[in-house]
């Protein structure tokens, strides 16, 4: 069973100048445990898609959503506010493109975890809090926890706070982390050590993952099937080997294409729209 | 011929009493019409540096000769319309309550280029050089999208005709296919107005497609500098090769040659 199963979702937001159609029904699937990513360039829906599966975008007065979302078999609609606001940060969290413009910048890190652990465990003192804390942040292979904890955000280096975000997203073992191009405001060396510990800890976890990149390089070393997403609809999806092997949209081609080459391969030529990026979804099949 | 060049430059700040050294002791030469990158982590002193050949900051010791005449401490205007920049963040790097014309207008008016009344048709020809409608002229920076932005950026930066141009992280902020675009427009800029680049990334695939020679920069020091085939070819510093190797890869080709840089390591 699916733990994620999104059904011919659409949205449009209602503006001054009319209505704006942001997704044209996108279908999507993720099992329990499976690292999915959704890849696409700005303004292809992706982060909108991430928000209405956290329950954000329904609060939002101008946004219509329609079709199907359901999270362990439960259709979301259904949801109160209340109720989806409960799953954020408990059965479903999330890790942010800049891991320091995301933490709140008055707290110390040790605020910001309790914060976190009580919504899922109210009654936690403040020892517990920091007992679980320092256990978490161990994880994430953080030398110095006690003074982490004591720091704010700003007197921790950017690989750091991101070490602390995917630490504080798992701290309630969710079911479903939800990482929104992470690592992309950081450098190279950064980003490629924040992918391996988020491998490493999901699977720990057993966590699945909803990863949003516009980097197929990024999504090759760290997704187990991807879709690719253009101007709100999906253009082709498979297991990332089949992907990769076989790339049969023309989009698909484009944006492998995009990514520049270790081996100096020169800079491509990539048109800004093309009739053959409109052509109708690939699927390659299920990956299990 | 060498249009820049740092000899023994060093910076150093003064953080709570206690003196950092961001620029350690860094020699190289920039040749006329080339791209030179210099790459390194966050933190290894590239735009300090940056920041040292706008003039924006002043060295501690060493110095910049520009035209085999060193720096001065304070710019004449010609100098500084000489060296521009183009910033990571294009949005940030706009002001927000001027149109993009305004903006690229700016420079003109600074440094009294051309006739006031040519000035208008001026900009929609630095705008259309970057591939942009003049009609954009009129917008301000926030009605446009993250691509467009940043090719205003380079307009501004261009739009004064300067022999050297200091590009900092011009495409880290734009997701891949913006990216390609604006990559082959910086070259094909480079190679029309017959340009230097020094261009500032920590993304070594970037370098690779782009550079002719490459500076590596760890802890303010340089570690490596050469040719950017042959640096990647054989990369001496086990610095380099994990930088080359954190690089995200596409093709098998570029699996191998990670391998094959895996191998030293360590």
């Amino acid at each position: 069973m699916s733990l994620l199963s999104i059904h011919d979702l659409s949205l449009s937001f209602r503006g001054v100048h009319g209505t704006t159609e942001v997704l044209h029904g996108i279908s999507l699937d993720i099992a329990p445990g499976e690292k999915v990513a959704l890849v696409g360039e700005s303004g292809s829906g992706k982060s909108v898609t991430a928000r209405i599966v956290l329950g954000l975008l329904q609060e939002l007065p101008s946004a219509r959503i329609q079709g199907e979302v359901r999270f362990e078999g439960q259709d979301m609609s259904g949801l109160s506010r209340k109720q989806l606001a409960a799953n954020r940060g408990t059965e479903i969290s999330m890790i942010f493109q800049d891991p320091t413009s995301s933490l709140n910048p008055t707290f110390i890190i040790e605020r910001q975890f309790a914060e976190v652990i009580r919504r899922r465990n109210p009654s936690a003192t403040r020892e517990d809090c920091i007992r679980i804390a320092a256990q978490a942040l161990a994880d994430t292979a953080i030398p110095d926890v006690e003074r982490v904890l004591a720091s704010y955000p700003f007197q921790l280096s950017g690989g750091m706070n991101q070490r602390v975000m995917i630490a504080m997203a798992l701290v309630n073992k969710p079911k479903l982390l939800i990482a929104d191009e992470p690592g992309t405001a950081l450098d190279v060396t950064v980003q490629a050590q924040t992918l391996q510990l988020m491998r490493q800890l999901t699977d720990d976890h057993q966590a699945a993952v909803f990863f949003i990149s516009h980097n197929l390089g990024v999504v090759r070393e760290f997704a187990d099937r991807v879709y690719v997403i253009y101007r709100g609809r999906i253009v082709e999806d498979g297991p990332t080997e089949a992907i990769f092997a076989d790339p049969r949209h023309a989009y698909t081609r484009a944006l492998m294409n995009a990514v520049p080459r270790i081996t100096g391969t020169g800079l491509p030529d990539i048109p800004e729209r093309s009739d053959s990026f409109e052509a109708p979804q690939i699927s390659h099949g299920s990956a299990s | 011929m060498t249009l820049l060049a740092l000899k023994n430059v060093t910076k150093t700040f003064r953080v709570n009493q206690r003196e950092v050294q961001a620029v350690r002791n860094v020699s190289f030469d920039v040749r006329e019409g080339e791209c030179l990158a210099i790459v390194g982590e966050s933190g290894s002193g590239k735009t300090t540096l940056a920041n040292m050949i706008l003039g924006l900051l002043g060295a501690t010791t060493g110095e910049i000769h520009f035209r085999d005449a060193p720096l001065p401490a304070r710019r004449p205007p010609e100098l500084r319309r000489q060296i521009q920049f183009v910033q990571q963040n294009p949005l940030s790097a706009l002001n927000a309550k001027r149109t993009v014309g305004s903006s690229v207008r700016l420079g003109l008016d600074t440094y009294r280029i051309g006739e006031r009344a040519a000035r208008k048709a001026a900009v929609e020809a630095a705008l259309e050089a970057v591939g942009l409608e003049p009609e954009l002229a009129r917008r301000p920076p926030g009605a446009l999208s993250g691509g467009q932005r940043q090719r205003v950026g380079i307009a501004r930066a261009l739009a004064v005709e300067p022999s050297l141009v200091v590009l900092d992280e011009p495409t880290s902020a734009l997701d891949v296919l913006v990216q390609a675009r604006v990559l082959r427009l910086l070259n094909e800029l480079r190679a029309a107005k017959k340009l230097t680049y020094v261009f500032i990334t920590h993304d070594l695939a970037v370098v690779r497609n782009i550079a002719d020679r490459c500076v590596v920069l760890k802890e303010g020091q340089i570690v490596e500098m050469g040719e950017t085939a042959a640096l990647f070819d054989d990369p001496q510093h086990n610095y380099t090769r994990n930088l080359i190797r954190a690089v995200p890869v596409v093709d098998q080709t570029e699996v191998e040659l990670r391998n094959k840089l895996g191998k030293f390591n360590d």
